[in-house]
C-alpha cells in the first residue's frame, strides 16, 4: 500500500474545505427550515426544538404535488421530443451530408452563442402571438428550440466518432438507411443519448426565466420558477421558505443519486468533446 | 452464385483519376486476388463492385445484371472488413443473424442458418458474447460469418487479415482456402501481400497506378511476369534487377557483371535493358558471372537469404538451400541458368522469350 504524501494529504484537505463550502448554503437552509415559524434564524444554528412540521407545511401552501406534476408535464413534454430530434439531425448532419451542406451545422453552432436572456423579449411577443401566454406550451415549444443548438452539437459529436464501415456493413447487410438508424446507430448512441437527457432534465428542472416571464400561474410553472411566486407570497417566513426551497431540490438531488453514474459520465464527455 | 464483369471501369475522385479503366473476367466460383502496393486502387474497385463507391464510368455486371445504379444491398454480395465492422451492441449471434432478420428471414430458418454459419467456423461456443469479449481471430470468424450466412453471389474481402498476428494469419489462410472449397462461391479478395495472393488465389491481379498490370494464375505470374513492375512485385524475396546493355551478337554487358553474358540472338543493338534474376534461381559457382562480397546473411535454418554487393557496389539478394558456412564480407560468385533469366526492355515490358 502507498502511504500518503504530504502533497496528496494537502489535496484531500483542500477537496473537504471546498466540500464544507458546497454544503455548507444548504445545511445553512436546513437549519433554517427547521425554525419555529416567525423567527429569524440566524446563521448556522440548529434550532432547540426543530420544526419538522414546517416541511409538511411548506409541501401544502406551495401545493408541491400540483407543482411536482407541473414540472413533470414540463419535462416530459420538452425532453423526449428534443432528444428525437436532435438524435436525428446529429446523424444526419454527421453521416448524411456532403461537405456542400456543413453551413447548415454552422447555422446551428451559431445558435450556440445565442444567450437565452437574448431573446426572451422577442419570445414573449411571439408567444402571445401564438395564444400560448400562461400555458404548459410557452416553456415547453421555446425550450425545445432553445436546446437544439446544443443538443445537436452534442449528438453530432457523438455520430462522428461512429466508425463509417459499420455503416458500409449495415448497408451491405440489407439495411435502408432508417433501419440502419434505429438498430445500428441508436443503440450505439445510447450513452450519448443518455447524457444528454440527463442534462436537458436538469436544464429544464431548473428552468427559472422562462416561467417566470411567460407564465404568470405558478401552477402552470415549472417548480424553481413557482419558487419565485413562493417567495413573494412568503417571503416574510423565512422557515417556510427554507423548507419550502429544500423540497423543491428534493426531486433533483434523488435524481442525481439514482443516475449518479450516469452523470458523472455526462460531465466526462462534455470535458472530452466539449 | 454468379460471375462477375468489369468493362472499362473508372473513378475519379474530382480531376483525379483512381481507376483509369479496369476490364476484368471473373468465372463463377473464382478466388480472385487484387494485390498491389497501397494507393494502388484495389480496395477502391473491391467497393465500387461492393457499391459502397460509385463508378464515374464504364460497367459493373454481376452474373447478367448491370449493378451500377444497384444499392449495395440489392447486389447480392457480401463483405469483410478490415476493421471486421461488427456491431458492438449486439451478441455474435445477433451480428451474424442481422442480415437475415433484416431479409425478414423466419426465425426458426433463421437460427438454422446462423447455427450453421457457426459450425462451418467451429465458433459455436461464442455465439452469446459480445464483439468487445472476442479476440481479433474470433472477431474476424464473426465477421466471416456474417458474410457467409446470408449465401451471397460473390464474397469481398478486404485485406481482412492484416490486424491478426503472423501465425494467426497463417491459421486463417487455410481456413480461408478450406471455406472457398466448401462453398465453391466466387470469392474476391484485396491485399497487400504477395504470399496471402499467392497462397489463396486461382486468379491474381495485379493493380498498380489505378491500372491492371497483369491478370494470371499465381504461376503464370510469377514465372512469366508481363513487365517490372509485376516482376518486383510477386515473389519473395524481391527479383533482383540489374540495368544492362546489350551488345552485337546477343550478349548483355553491365558494370555489375564480370564478363558479357550470352543470353538470347534476337536482341536489338545497344539497347538499354533490365535483367531479372530470381533470388531462389542464383547458384554458387566460382566462375560465375556474378562476383561481389557478403553483406547480410539471414539463417532461416532450411535456408541462407544473402544480400551480396557486386563489384559496382549494386547488391542482389540470393537464396541458397540449407545452412551454409558463409561470413560476412567473404568473396562469392553466382551463376544462374539462361533460361531462368528475364528480360525488361527500357520502358519496362517484358521482351518475349527467345524463339
Amino acid at each position: 500500500m502507498k502511504t500518503a504524501t504530504p502533497n496528496t494529504l494537502v489535496a484531500r484537505g483542500l477537496i473537504i474545505v471546498l466540500m464544507i463550502v458546497t454544503l455548507l448554503p444548504f445545511l445553512s437552509m436546513l437549519s433554517a427550515a427547521l425554525a419555529p415559524q416567525g423567527t429569524y434564524p440566524n446563521g448556522l444554528q440548529w434550532p432547540a426544538d426543530p420544526q419538522w412540521g414546517n416541511f409538511a407545511r411548506a409541501f401544502e401552501v406551495a401545493r408541491m404535488d400540483q407543482l411536482l406534476l407541473s414540472s413533470s408535464l414540463i419535462v416530459l413534454g420538452v425532453v423526449p421530443i428534443s432528444v428525437l430530434i436532435a438524435t436525428m439531425a446529429g446523424y444526419g448532419l454527421a453521416k448524411l451530408t456532403t461537405n456542400k451542406y456543413k453551413w447548415l451545422y454552422l447555422v446551428f453552432v451559431f445558435g450556440l452563442t445565442l444567450p437565452f436572456e437574448a431573446v426572451i423579449t422577442p419570445l414573449y411577443y411571439e408567444v402571445r402571438a401564438l395564444g400560448l401566454l400562461n400555458t404548459r406550451f410557452a416553456i415547453i415549444l421555446p425550450l425545445i428550440g432553445l436546446y437544439m443548438p446544443f443538443s445537436v452539437y452534442w449528438m453530432r459529436a457523438h455520430f462522428l466518432n461512429v466508425p463509417h464501415d459499420l455503416t458500409e456493413a449495415a448497408q451491405l447487410d440489407g439495411a435502408t438507411r432508417w433501419k440502419e438508424f434505429w438498430l445500428v446507430q441508436v443503440p450505439l448512441a445510447r450513452p450519448a443519448i443518455m447524457s444528454l437527457t440527463i442534462l436537458l432534465f436538469l436544464w429544464t428542472w431548473n428552468q427559472f426565466l422562462l416561467p417566470v416571464v411567460l407564465v404568470q400561474d405558478p401552477m402552470q410553472r415549472t417548480m424553481a420558477g413557482a419558487l419565485g411566486a413562493f417567495q413573494g407570497q412568503w417571503g416574510t417566513d423565512i422557515p417556510l421558505l427554507c423548507a419550502g426551497s429544500l423540497l423543491i431540490l428534493a426531486p433533483t438531488v434523488a435524481l442525481f443519486l439514482v443516475f449518479q453514474r450516469q452523470f458523472v459520465a455526462a460531465l466526462m464527455q462534455g470535458a472530452v468533446k466539449g | 452464385m454468379a460471375g462477375l464483369t468489369l468493362r472499362s471501369v473508372r473513378k475519379n475522385y474530382g480531376d483525379v483519376p483512381v481507376i483509369k479503366g479496369v476490364d476484368l473476367d471473373i468465372a463463377h466460383g473464382e478466388f480472385v486476388v487484387f494485390v498491389g502496393p497501397s494507393g494502388c486502387g484495389k480496395s477502391t474497385l473491391l467497393r465500387m463492385i461492393a457499391g459502397l463507391e460509385d463508378i464515374t464510368s464504364g460497367e459493373v455486371s454481376i452474373g447478367t445484371r448491370v449493378v451500377n445504379d444497384v444499392e449495395p444491398r440489392d447486389r447480392g454480395v457480401a463483405m469483410v472488413f478490415q476493421s471486421y465492422a461488427l456491431y458492438p451492441h449486439m451478441s455474435v449471434y445477433d451480428n451474424v443473424g442481422f442480415g437475415l432478420k433484416l431479409a425478414g428471414t423466419p426465425k426458426a430458418v433463421r437460427d438454422a442458418n446462423i447455427r450453421d454459419a457457426a459450425k462451418v467456423l467451429q465458433m459455436e461456443h461464442l455465439l452469446d458474447r459480445r464483439p468487445a469479449q472476442l479476440s481479433g481471430g474470433q472477431r474476424q470468424r464473426v465477421a466471416i460469418g456474417r458474410a457467409i450466412v446470408r449465401e451471397p453471389d460473390v464474397f469481398l474481402f478486404d485485406e481482412p487479415l492484416s490486424n491478426l498476428d503472423a501465425a494467426l494469419r497463417g491459421d486463417m489462410r487455410m481456413e480461408l482456402a478450406r471455406l472457398h472449397n466448401d462453398l465453391g462461391a466466387t470469392m474476391i479478395y484485396v491485399t497487400h501481400d504477395q504470399v496471402e495472393a499467392m497462397t489463396l488465389a486461382d486468379k491474381i491481379v495485379v493493380l498498380d497506378g489505378g491500372v491492371v498490370q497483369q491478370v494470371g494464375s499465381p504461376l503464370e505470374l510469377y514465372n512469366n511476369p508481363a513487365n517490372l513492375f509485376v516482376a518486383g512485385f510477386i515473389g519473395s524475396p524481391k527479383m533482383n534487377l540489374l540495368s544492362v546493355e546489350s551488345q552485337t551478337g546477343g550478349a548483355v554487358v553491365s558494370a555489375a557483371l564480370a564478363a558479357p553474358l550470352a543470353l538470347r540472338h534476337d536482341l536489338p543493338e545497344s539497347a538499354r535493358m533490365t535483367l531479372g534474376l530470381r533470388p531462389h534461381d542464383l547458384k554458387v559457382a566460382e566462375d560465375g558471372p556474378l562476383k561481389g562480397h557478403v553483406r547480410l546473411i539471414e539463417r532461416l535454418g532450411n535456408e541462407t537469404i544473402l544480400r551480396v554487393s557486386l563489384t559496382d557496389a549494386t547488391e542482389i539478394t540470393a537464396v541458397l538451400p540449407g545452412q551454409d558456412a558463409l561470413a560476412n564480407g567473404q568473396p562469392i560468385a553466382f551463376d544462374f541458368e539462361p533460361s531462368s533469366a528475364l528480360l525488361f526492355d527500357e520502358h519496362g515490358s517484358r521482351l518475349n522469350t527467345a524463339p
